[in-house]
């Protein structure tokens, strides 16, 4: 007889330890992971009649992934992964996002200090720091003088004019001001963002830390 | 009184299993559940997925080699058997654990005397 959740809690302590083992070479990664789960497949034929708790008794008796991994990482002869103390390079990124763009994005990819998805939000929100700005609001000031165009027939009756204003002065205005706060915020607020996520990387890894001091 | 340095003690059993576990398979070949039940009632191997790491290292240092064979009771199983260069590592271990212990033995006993 199967257990109910048999597949669901094997499933999940091998997931457990296959990311535990992620700095492992890949080859012995591998082998550890395969041997494990040739070891739950060996004892689960052992069970008279298995039960969710019986496997739950295999995952035990096997340990923690992390304390299964720390064993091969010293059998292995490989240091556990310093957890990384964010510095200067991540000080300088955080300021040239917004100010200096390229050089901060250049520098926020090359730090580890952040996930891919904060450095992705850092380089595109908003494009190109205020740098990108001044140049989108060239480029949008001219495009609002661009298309006004007056036609004129022969008599000097205007028959089409472009340059007429789309709403009221005061909505036009609120608007401009708005945006302009808006969008010279923008960039301080992603620095701060990353400034945040960057004190949440600095938490060192919980497991590994803690097991080292047990053994220690 | 405090249980003296536990660390001490803990590296001598991690150290202490690797040749345990060659010992076990000096005369006939054996998996390594096998290895884990006859460990189990020693206190030696506290945590069983820790067999695993130790059995690659003795692997891959040319102590032990493995093979896969099929069983008629379970799944394929994977049998650890010493190599010679094993055979000569577990027996320096056994003379070098014989006097040390013989040694260690002799001074704790004196100790006791006085």
């Amino acid at each position: 007889m199967t257990a109910p959740h048999a597949d669901q809690l094997i499933d999940g302590y091998l997931a457990r330890l296959d990311a535990a083992a992620g700095d492992l070479p890949k080859a012995a990664r591998q082998e550890l992971v395969d041997d494990v789960r040739a070891h739950i497949t060996e004892a689960r034929t052992r069970e008279a009649e298995e039960t969710d708790a019986a496997i739950l008794n295999i995952l035990d008796r096997l340990g923690e992934p992390a304390a299964v991994v720390a064993e091969a990482r010293e059998r292995l002869g490989i240091r556990a992964p310093q957890p990384y103390r964010p510095g200067l390079l991540e000080v300088l990124a955080v300021i040239l996002v917004p100010f200096f763009w390229p050089i901060g994005v250049i520098l926020l990819w090359m730090s580890p200090a952040w996930h891919w998805r904060d450095k992705l939000i850092g380089t595109l929100v908003p494009p190109g720091g205020y740098l990108g700005l001044g140049i989108l609001g060239l480029a949008a000031a001219h495009s609002g003088s661009g298309p006004c165009v007056i036609v004129s027939d022969a008599a000097g009756n205007t028959i089409q004019n472009t340059c007429q204003q789309a709403g009221p002065s005061w909505l036009q205005a609120f608007i401009a001001v708005a945006l302009t706060i808006v969008i010279y915020a923008l960039p301080l607020v992603t620095a701060s963002y990353l400034a945040i996520r960057l004190r949440w990387g600095r938490q060192p890894q919980p497991g590994i830390a803690s097991l080292r001091m047990e053994r220690s | 009184m405090p249980v003296p340095a536990d660390g001490l003690v803990s590296q001598m059993r991690r150290g202490a299993l690797e040749y345990c576990v060659m010992a076990l398979i000096q005369h006939s070949p054996r998996y390594a559940f096998e290895m884990i039940e006859a460990l189990g009632q020693t206190g030696l191997l506290t945590t069983e997925g820790t067999l695993y790491p130790l059995l690659s290292r003795l692997r891959r240092d040319g102590l032990v080699k493995t093979e896969w064979r099929e069983s008629s009771d379970g799944p394929p199983r994977r049998y650890y058997e010493l190599t010679a260069e094993g055979r000569r590592a577990l027996a320096a271990f056994r003379s070098e654990w014989t006097s040390f212990r013989a040694s260690v033995d002799g001074i704790l006993q004196e100790g006791k005397k006085s």
